[in-house]
């Protein structure tokens, strides 16, 4: 008796389950709801049964969104139970009619977006479950092929899409390695051309820099003498002094060995470019390609990694000696360009800072003395031998021009920029054009003195407003969603504008209970709050203030307990066998019911009714007998009056 | 369920082995165990290629092997039901998806073949060297089936729904042709020429059936409602079936009624009498072993125009089905009843089947078991399978998307064939053996996450 009793209880339970599932406007099952149905109905055979009949008889209401859940819930069950399988499939015609609504004489229900999803939702579900389960059930097989081939209904195709698509890419695999495999003969035929090429850059990149160091040894001799004679004695002079040896055993350009540079630039320029690149590319034809004699396409391999080693130290040789800003010339460039106006806009400080690098340099060698000094001279049109050198300074001079520029304020550019900080007068009236007895006399040497032009170019900017960002109001909303209007301050539907969590609840009552159901007066009682708080913050009341915290704290506490509680409760109620969990949850799940099913049901319906746009009413204004007639009305005296005016002597 | 079933058939074959029970009976109950359990077959596949609804089905009684459809798109094809073309791996019940795909097609583009659709495909009786096809283009073909070429053509008055030829014919080759035509024709295929003209309808003839147990005799169902026997020795029609013509029940077979109980007899004759009174114009007790003797030619030389003008169903007669041993006469109408004859009385049964709608357009072809225990009718979307004697629905086979046509009961594999608007061709087969299952439920489980 009390076990059934305890059955019947429990089948109730799912069917109530599974309502309460599908009676809802969200676009998918409460997880912790369907959880609940599939615990429920995994150990009871006849529970399962019952649940199938449940969602069978909500599939055929007449509301399409109570139709998707229960879609939603049956193809949860479909993929798990055999049992449900088998019932389902028994009616997998009526099932399909109401969810895909193929039957001219069942369409689907309103609402119309609803139904549309739906609709997709069903096709894809009977793909899936045809490609999983179609091999055991002769009806899933039948459905799909009606569906598809008599009614040619559109499906994913999610299989067929994903083997075409693998399908394709071993078709561009084999492509590759074709390629592969051809690059890997025209290498086999022409290699010794290749290698000849690259071995004879190589040698003649030897020859220079042979040629360079057989006349640097003769300079750092005398670099050598000349340190010698002067008197390095302290301590930093002597790092100095080390680091000018380094810098002296690098080779600099000057007018003897120019034409051995441009060369080596050549060359070095080629080998980067060209052969590197080149035999990179070989290389990694060589690793990938596949092929039956292994032999030789390892020897091949062996000697392009040696060749390349090769190249790779010989441009390391190549960069030492002072190619290395080729690799990179464009970014530099610009690099420099930028470099001139930060420079010439903070002259001042970074100019003596240059300067004692300079001078430090400047004392150890007598070439870069030279240069650099012109280099002072003319800093803005650096040529382009000299940026050769410029580089060598600027690894240096890297971190407080880094840090200079870190600190500098970002400017729009503009053609004030073009005469920044210059102290130059302007001739007035030498600008190219000739006024010579126009206007009158013109004096030849009339100035625009420096301030004014100055004032002239003053730097416009427009003002830009800070953007605040407007917070949404963030409401719930009765049709689910949150109230996305953004004001500054009140909101003209949900009050003042405060700040709310995910779902909507005002963050601030989140810490007391019961402040949710009188949302009005609590919030009024809140702004006082808040107000009295203020003033006492400003007061620096601290003892004040820490009791309303301990009172909030414990408030917040008592409301956490309780939530605790209550989750725990629903969490029993839900997962329990137990008839008296069932009894308590079953009051407040009715009471729950109550409340929100009057809402949702409303939500529900709500689905189905037509939206009334200011349109409508419009036209219902505008359309309706009354207005028609008085406009007829109107219209008649008016042709009337009209026409009185146009003939007045006729009556 | 399936332990319980192969407990009585050990049972059986331990009492078949000791001799208590004898060969045919065994095999009788072994079959009606096996049409119990009929489902829809999960490995055996009928590849349709047929573009339109399926008319007619029918397998050739020689072997029992070949499978014949006709097709609204005027195609015919034959299938082998017992080899299957292509064996699909992974079927369930572990044997794989057998395929039987058509052996041959007929369709519009072979030069001979019919231009609309095909309302009717039957094979010769005697051999499969021949088949029947009549096609709403007015024709009917008769074909070799080897060379698949026509051998003998006739062109009728009007559509052709329905040809029939006797199962039990040794003296004629005859085929009965329903047509749009009032008259029904028999198109004698020895001379190629139109024997008979059946006069009587009076609107086209719907369905047309051959009697099992005469090979003279010829049952006709027309829109006009009427059922029509015509002896085709004679001229005209020797009855016409009347639904208000009753009689409850089963007629008691002849060896067991001298064993009935006074009490049950006074109340079948009351029951006659009361039907006596109810319908005055006709006195002959029901009792009675009719003989088709002068009583019958007095009757059709002056019929009595009210029993000429008796319907069976209100509306179209759409389908006729003869039981096995030719005593009784099962109708569909219209009218979405079932009506089940008695033959030799031509009284209505009155059995009620619990038919809820039926198809009303195109004519119905029914199948009943070797015993006639069961009948099998297509119901709209659904096959349902009806106790011939009570009429309570046995069960409900649904697979169909669209109305089904025809229906055709295999005796030699105890396997249904239904045909229908979807184009497919399903095959309804007795559930497999269990060591079959066992092998097939390794794939399909239960898949719950932990």
């Amino acid at each position: 008796m009390g076990t059934e009793e305890g059955a019947h209880g429990k089948v109730t339970k799912v069917v109530s389950l599974i309502e309460k599932a599908t009676n809802s406007t969200a676009p998918e099952v409460d997880p912790r709801l369907l959880k609940a149905i599939k615990t429920v109905v995994r150990y009871s055979d006849s529970e399962l049964r019952l649940a199938t009949q449940t969602l069978m008889d909500l599939m055929k209401r007449d509301h399409s969104q109570v139709r998707y859940l229960a879609l939603l819930i049956i193809d949860e069950l479909f993929m798990r139970s055999k049992l449900f399988r088998t019932l389902v499939v028994e009616n997998l015609d009526q099932l399909l009619s109401l969810s895909v609504g193929f039957r001219r004489n069942l369409p689907l229900p309103a609402p119309p977006a609803v139904a549309s999803v739906l609709r997709s939702k069903a096709i894809e579900f009977l793909e899936k479950w045809n490609v999983t389960f179609g091999v055991h059930y002769r009806q899933l097989r039948l459905g799909y092929d009606y569906l598809k081939n008599t009614l040619r209904l559109q499906f994913p195709n999610i299989q067929a899409n994903v083997e075409r698509v693998q399908q394709e890419r071993r078709e561009r695999e084999r492509r590759s390695k074709e390629i592969l495999l051809n690059k890997y003969e025209s290498l086999k035929e022409n290699s010794s051309s290749i290698k000849g090429g690259i071995l004879s850059t190589m040698d003649e990149i030897d020859e220079c820099l042979e040629i360079l160091h057989a006349k640097q040894e003769s300079v750092s001799d005398d670099i050598l003498d000349d340190e010698e004679l002067g008197d390095f004695r302290s301590l930093e002079l002597q790092q100095l002094r080390l680091e000018a040896l380094k810098e002296g055993e690098k080779v600099y350009e000057d007018n003897d060995n120019k034409v051995v540079f441009e060369t080596l630039r050549e060359l070095y320029k080629l080998l980067v470019t060209k052969h590197l690149v080149s035999i990179q590319e070989w290389i990694s034809v060589l690793v990938r390609v596949e092929v039956a004699d292994n032999r030789f396409r390892d020897s091949f391999l062996k000697e392009f990694i040696d060749i390349r080693n090769r190249l790779k130290s010989v441009k390391n040789t190549c960069e030492k000696a002072g190619c290395s800003l080729l690799n990179s010339s464009k970014h530099d460039e610009e690099d420099f360009w930028e470099e001139g106006n930060v420079v010439s806009m903070e002259i001042s400080s970074s100019a003596s800072n240059n300067k004692k690098k300079h001078l430090g340099v400047a004392s150890t060698s007598h070439k870069m003395n030279n240069d650099s000094l012109g280099l002072h001279n003319k800093e803005s049109d650096d040529s382009g031998t000299d940026s050769l050198l410029h580089r060598g300074r600027e690894v240096e001079s890297n971190t407080p021009r880094s840090k200079l520029k870190a600190e500098a304020p970002v400017v729009r550019w503009s053609s004030y920029l073009d005469n920044w900080g210059s102290n130059t007068v302007f001739m007035a009236n030498q600008r190219g054009l000739e006024l010579e007895s126009h206007w009158g006399r013109v004096d030849n040497d009339a100035v625009i003195p420096a301030d004014k032009i100055a004032e002239l170019n003053v730097h416009a900017m427009p003002y830009e407003e800070k953007e605040i960002e407007i917070q949404p109001c963030l409401a719930p909303l009765r049709k689910g969603g949150l109230c996305q209007r953004r004001d500054l301050k009140v909101c003209p539907f949900h009050g003042s504008i405060i700040p709310r969590d995910d779902e909507g609840r005002p963050l601030n009552e989140n810490s007391s209970d019961g402040m949710n159901i009188d949302l009005r007066t609590d919030l009024v009682e809140q702004l006082a709050k808040q107000a009295v708080k203020n003033v006492r913050e400003r007061d620096q009341e601290v003892a004040r203030k820490r009791e309303i915290d301990e009172q909030s704290l414990k408030r917040a506490k008592l409301a956490k307990v309780r939530e605790h509680n209550e989750a725990v409760l629903r969490d029993a109620a839900l997962a329990s066998t137990s008839r008296s969990a069932m009894l308590g949850e079953d009051g407040e799940a009715t009471n729950e019911d109550k409340l929100s099913a009057r809402d949702k049901k409303q939500s529900l319906a709500s689905m189905l009714r037509k939206k009334v746009t200011s349109k409508d009413r419009i036209a219902q204004k505008l359309l309706s007998s009354r207005a028609r007639v008085t406009a007829d009305r109107q219209h008649v005296s008016c042709e009337d009056a009209k026409y009185r005016e146009a003939f007045p002597n006729q009556w | 369920m399936h332990k319980q079933t192969h407990r009585h058939v050990w049972k059986r074959i331990r009492d078949r082995e000791a001799g208590k029970l004898r060969a045919n009976h065994f095999a009788n109950r072994i079959k009606s165990n096996r049409i119990s359990q009929l489902q829809l077959s999960n490995h055996k596949d009928i590849v349709s290629p047929h573009k339109g609804a399926i008319n007619s089905l029918q397998v050739d009684s020689t072997e029992g092997r070949y499978l014949l459809s006709a097709a609204s798109d005027a195609s015919v094809a034959v299938y082998d039901v017992q080899r299957p073309t292509v064996y699909e791996a992974g079927g369930g019940g572990g044997g794989g998806i057998s395929k039987h795909s058509s052996i041959f097609v007929v369709d519009k583009q072979h030069q001979q073949g019919h231009k609309y659709a095909v309302s009717t495909a039957i094979w010769y009786p005697i051999d499969t060297g021949l088949f029947v096809t009549g096609s709403y283009d007015h024709h009917i073909n008769v074909w070799d089936t080897n060379t698949t070429q026509v051998v003998v053509n006739f062109k009728m008055p009007g559509k052709v729904h329905r040809a029939a030829m006797s199962n039990l014919s040794t003296s004629h080759m005859l085929i009965a042709a329903a047509t749009e035509d009032v008259q029904v024709r028999l198109c004698d295929i020895a001379s190629g020429a139109f024997a008979h003209t059946l006069s009587g309808h009076r609107d086209g003839v719907m369905t047309v059936e051959w009697s099992n147990s005469s090979e003279w005799v010829l049952v006709t169902g027309g829109c006009d409602g009427a059922i029509r026997f015509w002896d085709i020795r004679r001229a005209g029609c020797f009855q016409v079936l009347d639904q208000s013509q009753t009689q409850l029940g089963r007629r008691p077979p002849i060896l067991k009624r001298s064993m009935i109980t006074k009490d049950s007899s006074t109340k079948l004759r009351a029951a006659q009498k009361k039907h006596a009174n109810g319908s005055g114009s006709r006195q002959q007790p029901i009792g009675r072993v009719p003989s088709k003797g002068p009583m019958k030619q007095r009757l059709h030389t002056g019929m009595l125009s009210t029993q000429d003008r008796a319907t069976a169903h209100y509306g179209a007669v759409t389908g006729l089905k003869a039981t096995e041993d030719g005593m009784y006469l099962l109708s569909a109408g219209s009218d979405s009843r079932l009506r089940l004859w008695d033959v030799e009385s031509s009284c209505n049964t009155l059995v009620n089947f619990e038919t809820v709608r039926l198809q009303i357009n195109k004519p119905l072809q029914l199948a009943t078991t070797q015993d006639s225990a069961l009948v099998f009718v297509p119901c709209m979307r659904s096959v349902k399978a009806f106790d011939m004697w009570s009429g309570n629905t046995y069960t409900i086979l649904r697979g169909h998307y669209e109305c089904v046509n025809s229906c055709w009961f295999n005796q030699h594999d105890q396997e249904l064939y239904t045909g229908g608007n979807d184009r497919q061709i399903l095959v309804w087969s007795p559930a497999r053996s269990i060591a079959d299952e066992m092998e097939g439920t390794a794939e399909d489980q239960d898949n719950w996450s932990s």
